[in-house]
């Protein structure tokens, strides 16, 4: 099942070596030879578009599944629990403070904010006695909205509103040979994730359940909000927000092969990769030659799902 | 009986005066036509109003001081705006209540806050100043001419008119044979192009610039995202880049960072160095204030003479 599900992904990233304005196709390939435009547009253009998609689509949905692990909540995602938003916060202050900053330096601000933002997170679940299940991703929505709010006035006040929007706004569309790299990091910390997987699935059974299997309950969480955060910051950074990509794709998998890590984590991958490569694809093809950045594609599919896994939830609680 | 007297020749030589002046206050009624009808203003208005930075830009041009500007978004290119003016809502959103305490002459709204006029017209006579996207220079003129007739400034008016259509020539006769031009914008890391319909659009219909985009599929060209895959098969020989980050200042030069790339390096435009970067304010902010289009112009100008 799952060599199927990676051959579907495969199959979209070679569709999204061809998808593009230039003519890239195995004839144009073949007949220019290695110096011709066709070779040249698929190294500097559509690999890096394609692999920034995998990467970005891979660890965002891992981060989300990490975030569900923490927090033991199905609806929270790094959008709905303000560590999207603090990481905005974080690059904003930073491009304003410090604009000649390389870009690693302001994405490590952005991981340090988005780590404070999630831990403000738990920190405030934590004084909610009442966990209902649709109460924590509200909380987290709540929490983002407020921190969002910040960020907007800090860059309505540096007249940057508009490229605030702009670099929220997910959107492969300015991926380049040399501008995706950073990525890269993002699936590193994801993979952290899966060795230390056994371990985050028992601490995703609770505090003391975990402490009772001799697991130190405390350093697994801080290593899964250091993975959410660096993934959250990494892929804002270089490619902008992605909405519902961390929830929907856990779900989804969780629904097919349950709750144990050790096996969601490369279904998640694979489908966090898939889902942003079929909607990507779907974003440049729509009103070719022009594009629809991927973060509205990932909206409108992306609610729909989410709907519908809130609905499903629902109805077995009231059956 | 003397001072009966001179008390009512006084009255007379009041009366006459009056008489005399009457019919000259009821000449100056002037009814102005505009996009979303017709406003009457009488005399010529002392404290003036505007929620547009185009048309405050027209007004300064015309020497008219502004009692009234938008709290925010003021372009650099005015220099210090009126220190006693007072602000009175954003672009979008009118602070009404201010407006109608202010008690005010007259209030220009345009574009952004053409939507303003409704409510406006029931507190003081408004007049809207907007300009179609497709034809910049003529509305821009239009505009000129009206604010003329308003303030009693027709020879001002007239004279600013004749220097942007100099202005305009000179360009155009400097685009002869100079190929194609694309506009586009930067923001963050995207871009997007504007086409001959967009705010930019007197690059294409009145500086005579053929529109690199007449090899694509039509799509109304309002800032569409595009890759930079686009830009090379667009292949454009001239680059008119509008930098929405440079506002800031903070930001100096993202958009020459952002377009030096492999793909972007192989057209026409960057090869020959055909690259002009606009007043993002001016193109994007005002779109159609006198002093910016005349400033964008002399941008034009000097990048195809340079």
């Amino acid at each position: 099942m799952l060599i199927l599900a990676s051959l579907i992904t495969l199959a979209m990233a070679v569709v999204s070596l061809f998808v593009g304005v230039s003519d890239v196709s195995l004839a144009s390939l073949f007949a220019g030879g290695m110096d011709s435009r066709a070779v040249e547009v698929l190294f500097i253009s559509r690999i890096p578009r394609t692999m920034a998609l995998m990467l970005a689509g891979g660890s965002m949905a891992i981060a989300g599944l990490v975030m569900q692990m923490i927090v033991r909540n199905r609806f929270v995602e790094p959008s709905t629990t303000g560590t999207m938003e603090s990481a905005g916060l974080g690059f904003l202050l930073v491009t304003l403070f410090a604009p000649g900053w390389p870009l690693i330096a302001k994405m490590a601000v952005s991981a340090l904010f988005a780590l404070g933002g999630t831990a403000l997170f738990l920190r405030i679940l934590r004084a909610v006695p009442l966990r209902d299940v649709l109460l924590v991703p509200l909380i987290g929505i709540m929490l983002a909205g407020v921190i969002g709010a910040v960020t907007y006035f800090v860059a309505y006040r540096a007249n940057l509103v508009a490229s605030l929007l702009a670099w929220e706004m997910g959107d492969f569309s300015g991926v380049l040979r040399g501008r995706y790299e950073l990525l890269w990091i993002g699936l590193v910390s994801a993979m952290l994730a899966y060795i230390v997987a056994d371990r985050m699935t028992l601490a995703g059974m609770g505090k003391d359940f975990a402490t009772n299997l001799g697991i130190n309950h405390r350093a697994v969480v801080s290593l899964g909000l250091s993975i959410v955060a660096v993934v959250s910051a990494v892929v804002l950074v270089t490619v902008g927000m992605i909405p519902f990509l961390g929830l929907i794709v856990p779900n989804v998998v969780s629904l097919m092969v349950g709750d144990n890590m050790r096996r969601s984590v490369p279904w998640v991958a694979v489908g966090g990769a898939g889902i942003v490569l079929a909607c990507d694809i779907t974003g440049r093809l729509i009103r070719f030659p022009y594009e629809i950045p991927i973060s509205v594609v990932m909206g409108v599919v992306g609610s729909v799902v989410f709907l519908y896994l809130l609905l499903r939830t629902q109805k077995r609680v009231a059956a | 009986m003397t001072s009966l007297f001179r008390t009512s020749s006084l009255a007379a030589v009041l009366i006459a005066g009056t008489m005399a002046l009457a019919p000259a206050a009821f000449a100056q009624d002037k009814v102005i036509t505009h996009p979303q009808g017709e406003t009457t203003i009488s005399g010529v208005p002392a404290k003036v109003l505007t929620q547009d930075w185009a048309v405050y830009d027209d007004l300064v041009a015309l020497g008219v001081p502004v009692a009234g500007v938008p709290s925010s978004n003021a372009p650099t290119y005015l220099g210090a705006i009126a220190a006693d003016a007072e602000q009175i809502g954003s672009l979008f959103e009118p602070d009404f209540e201010a407006i109608a305490a202010s008690e005010s002459d007259v209030y220009f709204v345009a574009a952004r806050s053409a939507s303003a006029f409704e409510t406006a017209k029931d507190i003081l006579p408004t007049v809207d100043l907007s300009v179609n996207n497709g034809s910049i220079i003529d509305g821009l003129k239009a505009n000129m001419v009206t604010l003329g007739t308003i303030f009693g400034l027709e020879d001002k008016a007239a004279e600013l008119n004749a220097a942007l259509d100099a202005k305009v020539a000179e360009v155009k006769a400097a685009a002869e044979g100079k190929g194609n031009a694309l506009v586009i914008v930067t923001n963050a890391s995207k871009l997007g192009v504007y086409g001959p319909d967009s705010r930019v659009s007197w690059v294409y219909n009145e500086a005579g610039m053929a529109s690199a985009l007449d090899s694509v599929k039509d799509g109304d060209h309002g800032g569409d995202a595009v890759s930079f895959e686009f830009l090379l098969e667009v292949n454009p020989d001239w680059v008119f880049v509008v930098d929405r980050d440079a506002g800031t200042g903070e930001n100096a030069g993202a958009a020459a960072a952002l377009l030096d790339n492999e793909l972007f390096n192989q057209t026409t435009a960057a090869k020959e160095g055909q690259i002009v970067y606009l007043d993002s304010q001016a193109s994007y902010i005002s779109m159609h204030g006198y002093q910016g289009v005349m400033l964008l112009l002399d941008q034009v100008l000097a990048g195809l003479n340079g």
